[in-house]
């Protein structure tokens, strides 16, 4: 079977989880703040997660292109399924930078234009600094530059590989040409993912900065998309698809998850040990918010992301058993998806918060006290909030929604070509991988 | 101690597909393989020499476990008890400005540990001279060898022309 066939079975649970997804957003929506925080934080966790997710599909396959393996070749088409999830999401993010123009939401502190005049009493001199950067116009259009262009080499690769099924030969022409394209795409999406993440993410906290936060950002990305992929691969040889597909791809991508769990864990350990030990008021808010008021995703972040895949990973054979690597590849998404949350939900709850709070107190002062969901993130409040300051039910809904709607688009983008490609000149040796 | 002697007979093969075949062969006809020389690893040798996997990677875990306890314990001892100092206002038990440490001692006593370890199995180290059969084995020649004590030496060495051996030696260790 080197064809999959997507069933309608099939299809039908990925519809249901996205309507899960709905059915959760809605909910959000209506038991919301005034500014519908809840719910604008999980849309822009959501999407930028998946969307990361597809991306790294597409960097993956341009470090194999560009490093002269052959190993991923057997199931290259799954990485272009995943990258194909693109063109959906970067229609969310763009949603997000409208919502900027339109004043939608409330999640960037930058968004606020009239921190900008020094006549303000509350002017911000450090927003105004940034201001050539963090703006409305950068965030929507730099969007589509970045991601367009994200967009047409992860086409190009899809291109390429299909027609190379077609009309490949023995000169390899295919194979050259997309090894440019790669070559071309590693420096793009190295600099530009970078100012992305800053963009969409790190600018949430937008009066902190850290140098190293985009790398350990995207590793999260990398980390989660290694998962997924093992998941889905595994998924498919239990339908009797990839049989070509052996234990030591799955060792390799296993290897994979161990290595870029451990890097992942270097990165946060060295963004924080710096952080810690210079002791600077300015760089020691990102981590006194989440250590204060988050504690248990604070440290459990630490224990799922590391400890989890370095113990259970270190050995050699359960990087190849598909039970001991898929469970610790579901363990993985969810971390990593918690860690998005821990990035994205404080610094969002306080710039609404702020927000919020200056509303109220512009109108009528009393009915803040009353507002039931306008004191979280601001304050010490208890570690236990769910939708706040732990994921809740409805966050889990829209992760599930979101799930299903990125697996549809690679399902989708999976059915419509053969599972192993033909022509490509590493195939044999993906054929007899062993290791 | 005559009897610690042992006469070997091998055989140089010019190829390590050679070698894995021979190997394969000497399996099949049941011949007690007395050892393989490579001048390199050979993917799919170990297999079917029928080797267990090596242990010594247990052993390093167990050292690298002993560095991390090592360090930290040492740490928090020398921080808190022996000589306790404030370093930038930070409390005598920094737990984050020991992981560095603690992660070069886990790697360090893991290097070591394991060094010594693989010297110590295979009878190696400073000033040990080991007798071996041929110095092209380190360069360009796979050798198949046979302990002339457990394997008659006419079978051996019929196994060894027949699987395309370039050279068929005999010498005493």
């Amino acid at each position: 079977m080197n064809q999959y066939i997507f069933t309608s079975k099939q299809r039908n649970v990925l519809i249901g989880a996205m309507g899960i997804g709905i059915i959760s957003m809605v909910l959000t929506w209506m038991n919301d703040d005034a500014f519908h925080t809840r719910f604008w934080s999980n849309f822009l966790h959501n999407s930028v997660f998946f969307l990361g997710i597809s991306v790294m599909a597409a960097f993956f396959m341009a470090v194999c292109v560009t490093a002269y393996a052959g190993w991923h070749t057997t199931f290259k088409r799954v990485w272009e399924a995943y990258s194909s999830y693109m063109y959906v999401g970067v229609f969310f993010m763009l949603i997000l930078g409208l919502g900027v123009y339109m004043h939608w939401h409330h999640l960037y502190h930058w968004a606020d234009e009239s921190l900008l005049d020094p006549n303000n009493p509350e002017y911000d001199k450090i927003l105004h600094g940034k201001s050539s950067f963090l703006n409305k116009n950068w965030y929507f259009f730099g969007t589509i530059i970045v991601v367009g262009s994200w967009i047409f080499f992860s086409r190009k690769f899809r291109q390429i590989s299909l027609d190379e099924d077609k009309n490949g030969d023995t000169s390899y022409s295919h194979h050259k040409n997309l090894k440019v394209y790669s070559a071309i795409f590693l420096p793009i999406v190295g600099f530009s993912s970078a100012a992305m993440i800053w963009q969409w993410v790190m600018s949430l906290d937008s009066h902190w900065y850290s140098t190293l936060f985009a790398w350990y950002t995207a590793t999260s990305w990398f980390v989660s998309m290694i998962s997924l992929t093992i998941l889905l691969l595994i998924w498919l040889k239990s339908n009797g698809y990839y049989k070509e597909v052996n234990d030591s791809h799955i060792h390799d991508l296993g290897k994979f998850l161990f290595a870029f769990s451990v890097f992942w864990t270097y990165l946060w350990f060295s963004q924080f040990m710096l952080i810690w030990y210079a002791n600077i008021g300015e760089e020691t808010i990102y981590f006194r918010e989440r250590y204060d008021n988050y504690p248990v995703l604070f440290f459990g972040n630490l224990i799922i992301n590391f400890l989890v895949p370095f113990l259970i990973l270190m050995r050699n054979d359960t990087k190849r058993k598909f039970g001991s690597v898929g469970l610790v590849s579901i363990i993985l998404l969810l971390g990593h998806w918690v860690d998005f949350f821990l990035m994205i939900k404080p610094a969002a709850l306080i710039t609404a918060n702020h927000a919020l709070h200056s509303l109220h107190s512009g109108e009528h002062g009393a009915e803040h006290a009353a507002d039931p969901h306008a004191a979280h993130g601001a304050e010490h409040v208890s570690a236990f909030v769910e939708g706040f300051t732990l994921p809740g039910l409805l966050e889990l809904g829209t992760f599930l929604g979101f799930l299903g709607l990125f697996l549809f688009v690679g399902l989708y983008s999976l059915s419509k070509a053969p599972l192993v490609p033909k022509n490509d000149p590493y195939l044999e040796e993906s054929l007899h991988h062993h290791v | 101690m005559a009897n610690n002697h042992k006469e070997i007979v091998f055989g140089l093969y010019n190829d390590e597909e050679d070698l894995i075949r021979a190997v394969k062969e000497a399996k099949t006809a049941h011949l007690d393989i007395y050892d393989v020389f490579t001048p390199f690893p050979i993917h799919g040798l170990d297999p079917v020499l029928g080797l267990e996997e090596s242990r010594l990677h247990i052993a390093g875990f167990i050292y690298g476990a002993l560095g991390t306890l090592t360090a930290f314990l040492g740490m928090t001892w020398i921080f808190t008890k022996d000589w306790p100092n404030v370093f930038g206002g930070k409390p005598y038990w920094s737990v984050p400005a020991f992981i560095p440490i603690t992660f070069e001692l886990t790697v360090l006593f893991a290097a070591i540990g394991m060094t010594v370890t693989f010297y110590i199995v295979n009878g190696l180290g400073p000033g040990v001279v080991n007798q071996h059969l041929d110095d092209r084995i380190t360069d360009d020649k796979f050798c198949l060898a046979f302990d002339k004590g457990s394997v008659s030496e006419d079978k051996a060495v019929s196994l060894l022309k027949q699987t395309g051996a370039v050279e068929i030696n005999h010498k005493t260790l």
